[in-house]
């Protein structure tokens, strides 16, 4: 019994010893994760150079193992003092932000670093969607076949009534063919005049306007990614929508404002109307290119030039119209005349910028009316008395775009 | 009869001209009625200038127009604050910590535009609370973000962060270009409302250089 009893104690002492240090191991790895984390992602990767150095087999380039440790807690006066910070700091131009880390928080960093291997890249789930079906052929074809029945059965009837009429006796004369039946000739040449004249109206009233217009352009930009995914504001980049007639294609430096870092496209495959891929790394390429940037390097040593972006929405020049008046007065959303841009992966022209558009929207949008009493409101309109008089008296609760004008002709032709 | 036959020919004719024109390639433009009419023949922002008239290339005009769309050098747009003149080096950064801020503290009007600013251009990477925690940010795409509630930044001086945004700085570009002279300064007021209201660092920091 006691024989037992020690075997059974050894044993959940031996066990109990295990699990300690299994969890005590699985603790510090994890630590090292969320240290590395929380402290040095920002600038480091484990597998390769960032805007610092690679951490894996940190501890084998530098001088000794223990030079790490000393260097996260001393880097503004190390980097005056030791020759290997100062070699770094000249290759990687960039200096390291002192931190205050204890000696095992960095030996679990390091170790963490060591130990990373490159995650394996996960292959998407499932295909292309299925493209949506198409009933307008099943429809047209049923719409053919009741035509047919439909004329097969008036056939019928006119046999039949032949047939009666033989019967009783009565004489009619021989039926017209229906292709010189009036009734059925005049049936026709209206179907084809109401056909005809509402194509031709159509074709000819889009003659001029260009929408759906989307046009390849120099780089496969895609505002789905941009605008959607990565949820930069749409006046980011086109910044003169609030402040001048024109939304303004971004310059390339704009560009170059997050694609200094954003080297590779690493997102959802992208995949243009005809089934090809888009190679998104190849597409930032082409905007180095562009603008004389060096990647590896990270400097500027080619000379650069503009990106001719094709203009998408284009008014004829007898219109006047200004983004900043919309935008920033109006408040307008970008979306309301370009669609929802954010899911394009490219622009294609939304509406039809035709004058019949305009002038509805005049017609519907409320101005942003100055409230006397609140004092709420854009005091521009301060100056329409009657309107404020109508207001107060209740004989009208909002003034719409056309009743300052918005519907004058010299608004935007002059 | 015959005058019959020629009205329908041309009456089919046009409706299938008009039904040919509707159905355009997306990839076009397309046709327009009166092209004078349509593209501008003055000169507009981002339409192609006509090379029979003019010419981009300063040292070779060829009897052509010069025109290169820039503004003349050391024009100041209306309502523009002076430019900024500290040069882009290590030299430059170090006096830019001497430029004061021009504006007076923010009223509510211009803190409002200040903070829809920031929300536009800064955000974007900074985060809305300028902890350094913007969509780019998390998402891991871009590194090296500048939480700007550190005690670094806290104490960093506001025509420091000026250069720093006027030139760029590290990973970050410079917003010269899509924000004015005065927006930037207004920005900066911002950022300042929402640092820690720590007066504590800024006083210690300030008598560690005193006792230096």
């Amino acid at each position: 019994m006691s024989l037992n009893r020690r075997i059974f104690n050894q044993l959940s002492a031996f066990f109990l010893f295990i699990a300690l240090f299994s969890f005590a191991n699985t603790s510090f790895a994890a630590d090292g994760e969320a240290l590395f984390k929380a402290n040095c992602a920002n600038c480091h990767k484990p597998l390769e150079d960032y805007i610092g150095p690679m951490l894996q087999g940190a501890r084998k380039r530098e001088p000794n193992p223990e030079w790490a440790v000393k260097w996260v807690n001393n880097v503004n006066a190390m980097l005056e003092t030791d020759p290997y910070a100062k070699a770094m700091l000249a290759k990687y131009n960039a200096r390291m932000t002192q931190f205050n880390l204890k000696e095992e928080e960095i030996t679990a960093i390091l170790d963490y670093a060591d130990a990373y291997k490159a995650p394996v890249p996960v292959a998407p789930a499932g295909g292309a969607a299925a493209p949506a079906e198409d009933n307008s052929l099943l429809f047209g074809i049923l719409t053919l076949i009741l035509a047919v029945i439909a004329l097969i059965l008036l056939q019928v009837n006119s046999s039949l009534r032949k047939l009666a009429d033989e019967k009783d006796g009565i004489l009619r004369a021989d039926p017209v063919p229906f292709y010189r039946n009036k009734s059925y000739l005049m049936l026709g040449i209206l179907v084809l005049f109401c056909f005809g004249g509402y194509t031709t109206i159509n074709a000819a009233m889009g003659l001029g306007r260009m929408q759906g217009y989307q046009p390849e352009q120099p780089i496969y930009y895609s505002h789905k990614v941009h605008a959607g995914t990565n949820q930069i504001s749409c006046l980011y980049c086109h910044g003169g929508a609030q402040d001048s007639k024109h939304a303004n294609v971004p310059s390339v430096n704009t560009c170059m404002n997050c694609h200094k870092a954003i080297k590779e496209y690493k997102g959802e495959p992208i995949v243009r109307e005809d089934g090809s891929a888009v190679n998104g790394t190849a597409e930032i390429q082409k905007l180095y290119a562009y603008a004389g940037w060096n990647a590896d390097k990270k400097v500027y040593d080619q000379p650069g030039k503009p990106i001719e972006w094709v203009k998408i929405h284009n008014l004829p020049d007898h219109v006047y119209f200004n983004h900043s008046q919309h935008v920033k007065v109006g408040k307008q959303n970008c979306q309301t005349c370009h669609g929802n841009i954010q899911e394009m992966p490219e622009v294609a022209q939304f509406s039809d910028l035709s004058m019949g558009w305009c002038i509805n929207c005049h017609r519907e949008s409320k101005v942003d009316f100055y409230n006397k009493a609140t004092g709420e409101g854009n005091k521009f309109y301060s100056i329409y008395e009657k309107f404020h008089n109508d207001i107060k008296a209740g004989k009208m609760d909002s003034v719409t775009v056309e009743k300052i004008g918005g519907t004058e002709c010299q608004k935007c032709h002059y | 009869m015959k005058k019959n036959t020629i009205i329908t020919v041309l009456l089919f004719s046009v409706a299938g001209l008009a039904v040919m024109t509707g159905c355009e390639n997306k990839r076009k433009p397309g046709k327009i009625y009166m092209p004078d009419m349509t593209y501008s023949r003055a000169i507009e922002t981002y339409a192609p200038l006509d090379s029979v008239f003019f010419t981009t290339d300063e040292k070779n005009p060829k009897g052509e127009i010069y025109y290169n769309r820039k503004p003349v050098e050391g024009s100041i747009a209306r309502g523009e604050l002076f430019p900024y003149t500290l040069p882009n080096d290590s030299l430059g950064y170090a006096m830019s910590a001497q430029v004061k801020n021009p504006l007076p503290p923010l009223v509510t009007k211009d803190s409002v535009e200040a903070a829809r600013l920031f929300n536009i251009n800064c955000a974007i990477c900074h985060g809305a609370g300028a902890q350094g925690n913007g969509p780019l940010s998390t998402s891991g795409k871009i590194g090296a973000i500048a939480n700007l509630t550190l005690p670094l930044y806290v104490s960093m001086t506001d025509g420091t962060m000026f250069h720093s945004i006027h030139y760029g700085k590290n990973n970050m570009g410079s917003y010269a270009g899509q924000l004015s002279r005065l927006q930037r300064w207004q920005i900066i007021q911002y950022v300042r409302t929402l640092q820690p209201k720590a007066a504590a660092a800024p006083k210690a920091d300030s008598a560690a250089v005193a006792k230096k």
